[in-house]
């Protein structure tokens, strides 16, 4: 196991920056996601580390080791891959002990070699030696596929598959594991699964993880650590707390969770609290910014729908219900307040009414709650 | 010299390897019969590379190159001729050929014609046949002692119905045994036309027989010049046809650089009949990529289309009746060929005298050697195409390398003797003497054959996807050990199609062996043709029946191979 640490990393893909200026310090043990909407470069990142892609400038090191120069299977990073790249043509067992076979044939002499490549082309031909087995068999436990080991890929349902791929990857006790978007190709209650499965097997391990997706629910639930990038940039990285109550950028905001984003000016100090100019309104915050125009952000659940006896709030608004959506233990109003359209969620409980479109309705925001950047 | 070392990893030294093996047997044999159109005599290419003598003799040689070669094209009136009759021949069966695929093809893509499985399934007889043999079946029909010759008098006719040994009697037989190249894709080009636009014809009130020739036909004339020009090139560089029913007054380009090289061992006359094929051959090429490439019409949208199926009786009947009759001709001369090979003899009669199986044990005691000869000839060209073009294909899908890309779709221009003319002109003297040996011969197939290989190798790799590779990788292992242990295995199918195809493509092959085999490697085709050369024809027929069925279990184990792919 090691640390990760990318120094400057820039991509050109022929003339096209597709990376700038990476910087990452992932510690020993950590879980680190690398989120972004498609096109971000997250992937070229983590094919960069794996050494699939070669970088145009930057440092990259595993431990103290630098990886520069080092063929992709010289580094010992495991990947899982989004198709799981199985070999289709092996069975379960086969896939897993593919690394340890590969470790053989680097210590044989040749007429050893020559047994390890029939192996690894029709294992029927040839046998495992027993460390060789036990090893797949205890990872294969590990991931509950012990039943399996004799099946051709192609038979196992999609988690099986990806619980596969999985322990191919950690079979070699990789320095690092890279997923690239393991979970897109579940559907979405195995997806929840394997979730909670991925996450479970990296603290036990306590192995190095780098996950790359999209889906911002999925970074935040698994990772210790989460960097956001954006046309090739990390435009933020923290605790998927850290990102969610301080995004350091609209997009930030708006890419983990919703949010209402409205340009404003401030035009006030007041009690330690900046007085901002929304439109013929004001909001009031406890945060302060270093420049007059910017942006007001606000997490819907913090916008307070109010009934007549609710307590008093430093901000409060009148609006007019436009739609609702119903999701079961939230509902979501889209409300008209002055020349915006804002998102509010409330909860709900079993006997509450929903509003209706037209209603008129109370908004209460608390000034620790309105973000400005 | 970083930069060297770092490519000399194992699979950059295969890279390497397989460039040096196509330059070296490819591109410069064919270089080198460019540079022998101007000297007239052989240069020795490698022997310059050795010794400095021959060097300056080569540069010699140079320096007396002239142009009068290529004057002689017009001054000698043969050679000239033979390219105009080369020409008009290419031209003349492209046109008939065309012209009886348009029912064809129509009638199988678009019609309930009746029969029609069974006249598909005739349409491929031609395929197996090597023109050689169609051309003697032709022989043994229209000839003097032929039963169509018989019949044709006992109706009261004089002399032959057709000559054999004419130039209608080449195009006869290349129209009758090259269509089929020309029918599958107009049948593809019919079945892809989109329907709708048909039936936007009828709907506006239209006649069929007038949505046909306004809408249905137009749609497919890209498709069908493009396939004129494949039967152009194929007709072209066709030498079975011509070698053995070619009158001595008929000029052809094939014919006559055969002549050159193997009757005169005029090199210089030899290399420049070889520059005008090549260049006809390759301006041929141009021509089908430079303008069909990417300009069909675009009919093919994803979704599956319903084909209406022309039900007219009177259309269907009359369809059904002209393709039969097309494809009774392969037929009936390959029934001809056997029946004259169990004959005890087959004079001016419609039936033979007697029956007899004492051709077969004749093979089969005297002619075993040709048999061997071939299949380990084939055999040879199959395990250094499958080497090869494993490798290409992995070069050329995953590295995108155009070269090889490029250096291994030139033999498919490059017409079967002249290909054969530049490799003796270039390996006909020390310190790479490999004329009359077999593993020249064998290069030579394999060159000649590697692109079908190569074709089928492609697609399999490209199904192949790219992360199955880098997941091998990650794992530890280097290029080379991810090609032997998971993409070869995956490309199995597809090494085992194209195999089959190279295979019998070597077995059939006419105008390399006939030029380059040594006695001592004669394979079946060559003995085939010294046979009908020296008028034995019983054996002849006894042997071309065995090189037929051969072919045809061969072929059949293929397209097992191919469905089960699917």
């Amino acid at each position: 196991m090691g640390s990760v640490v990318v120094e400057q990393l820039t991509k050109d893909f022929s003339g096209v920056t597709v990376l700038q200026n990476i910087n990452l310090n992932i510690q020993e043990g950590e879980f680190f996601a690398l989120l972004g909407p498609s096109g971000c470069g997250k992937t070229t990142t983590m094919r960069c580390i794996a050494g699939f892609e070669k970088p145009t400038k930057g440092v990259i090191k595993i431990g103290d080791k630098n990886l520069n120069g080092l063929a992709p299977n010289e580094r010992n990073c495991g990947m899982v891959f989004q198709s799981y790249a199985l070999f289709p043509h092996m069975n379960v067992f086969d896939n897993v002990a593919y690394s340890l076979n590969i470790k053989r044939l680097k210590e044989s002499n040749i007429f050893r070699k020559i047994g390890v490549y029939t192996r690894m082309i029709n294992s029927k031909l040839a046998k495992y030696p027993k460390d060789i087995e036990k090893k797949v068999m205890d990872i294969l436990e590990y991931v509950e596929l012990t039943d399996h080991a004799k099946k051709l890929t192609s038979a196992l349902s999609g988690g099986q598959q990806q619980r596969v791929a999985l322990a191919r990857a950690l079979v070699m006790e990789p320095e690092v594991l890279l997923m690239d978007e393991p979970l897109s190709n579940l559907d979405q209650k195995l997806r929840h699964t394997m979730r909670n499965t991925i996450r479970q097997i990296q603290q036990d391990l306590k192995i190095t993880t780098i996950f790359v997706t999209h889906d911002q629910e999925e970074a935040m639930s698994m990772a210790d650590r989460v960097a956001v990038m954006k046309d090739g940039e990390i435009l933020q990285i923290g605790t998927p707390t850290d990102l969610y109550s301080n995004p350091k950028s609209p997009f930030i905001a708006d890419f983990v969770g919703t949010s209402n984003i409205i340009p404003g000016k401030v035009i006030d100090q007041e009690n330690g609290l900046s007085v901002v100019q929304i439109g013929n309104q004001t909001v009031k915050s406890v945060a302060t910014a270093d420049k007059q125009e910017v942006q007001v952000i606000i997490r819907p659940e913090n916008i307070n729908v109010l009934n007549e006896n609710s307590m008093e709030y430093d901000n409060s608004f009148d609006g007019e219900i436009l739609f609702s959506t119903y999701l079961g233990s939230t509902v979501r109003y889209d409300i008209k307040v002055g020349d915006y359209t804002l998102t509010a969620d409330t909860t709900y409980e079993s006997g509450n009414h929903i509003l209706k479109s037209g209603a008129s309705v109370k908004l209460g925001v608390s000034p620790e709650r309105v973000l400005l950047i | 010299m970083k930069g060297l070392k770092k490519n000399l990893t194992g699979i950059g030294i295969v890279k390497l390897l397989i460039y040096a093996f196509f330059i070296l047997f490819l591109i410069i044999p064919l270089l080198s019969v460019f540079l022998v159109s101007f000297t007239g005599e052989p240069i020795n290419f490698f022997g310059s590379l050795i010794s400095l003598d021959t060097m300056q003799l080569t540069f010699d040689q140079f320096k007396n190159a002239t142009l009068d070669n290529f004057k002689s094209i017009f001054s000698n009136g043969t050679y000239f001729k033979a390219l105009m009759n080369s020409l008009y021949l290419s031209l003349l069966v492209s046109v008939i050929v065309l012209a009886i695929c348009v029912p064809i093809a129509y009638g199988i893509a678009r019609t309930k014609m009746p029969f029609k499985k069974t006249i598909s399934a005739l349409c491929t007889i031609p395929l197996i046949v090597p023109t050689f043999i169609s051309a003697y079946a032709f022989i043994i029909m229209f000839g003097r002692a032929g039963w169509v010759t018989y019949i044709y008098q006992a109706l009261g006719g004089e002399g032959f119905l057709i000559d054999p040994y004419s130039f209608t009697g080449i195009v006869l037989v290349q129209v009758f045994f090259f269509f089929p190249y020309a029918l599958w894709p107009m049948v593809a080009a019919f079945k892809v036309s989109d329907v709708s636009l048909e039936e936007a014809s009828r709907s506006m009130g239209s006649k069929s027989w007038l949505t046909f020739f306004t809408v249905t036909f137009p749609l497919a004339i890209p498709g069908m010049l493009s396939t004129a020009l494949v039967i152009f090139a194929v007709s072209f560089s066709d030498f079975g046809t011509p070698i053995i029913l070619a009158p001595t007054d008929l000029n052809l380009l094939v014919v006559e650089a055969y002549r050159e090289i193997a009757g005169f061992f005029n090199w210089g006359g030899a290399a420049i009949l070889t520059v005008i094929m090549i260049a006809v051959a390759g301006f041929v090429f141009w021509l089908q990529n430079a303008f069909f490439k990417g300009k069909d019409y675009g009919s093919l949208s994803g979704k599956p289309k319903q084909v209406k199926m022309n039900n007219n009786k009177v259309l269907t009947v009359s369809l059904s009746i002209f393709s039969s009759l097309v494809v009774l001709v392969p037929l009936l001369a390959m029934l001809t060929v056997f029946m004259q090979s169990i004959a005890t003899t087959w004079g001016v009669e419609p039936l033979p005298a007697g029956y007899t199986l004492n051709h077969y044990k004749d093979i089969f005691t005297n002619s075993l050697g040709n048999i061997q000869n071939s299949i380990i000839l084939a055999l040879g060209a199959l395990v250094l195409s499958i080497i090869i073009a494993t490798f290409v294909s992995y070069f050329v899908v995953r590295q995108n390398s155009t070269g090889l890309d490029f250096m291994t779709t030139v033999p498919l221009i490059v017409p079967g003797i002249a290909f054969g003319i530049a490799l003796i002109q270039t390996f006909n003297t020390a310190p790479l003497q490999l004329t009359g040996t077999a593993v020249i011969l064998i290069i030579a197939y394999t060159i000649r054959r590697i692109p079908y290989m190569i074709r089928s190798t492609v697609g399999t790799m490209k199904s192949i996807k790219a992360d199955i590779e880098e997941a091998a990788v990650n794992l530890g292992a280097s290029t080379l050990t991810a090609a032997i242990t998971v993409i070869g295995p995956l490309m199995l199918p597809g090494i085992a199609a194209g195999s089959i195809l190279v295979f019998v493509t070597v077995i059939k092959e006419t105008s390399i062996s006939i030029l380059m085999a040594p006695a001592n490697w004669a394979p079946m085709s060559l003995a085939i043709f010294q046979n009908i050369l020296r008028a034995e024809y019983y054996s002849a027929a006894a042997m071309s029946i065995v090189l037929v069925v051969l072919v045809l279990v061969l072929q059949a184990i293929a397209n097992r191979f191919s469905r089960k792919q699917l």
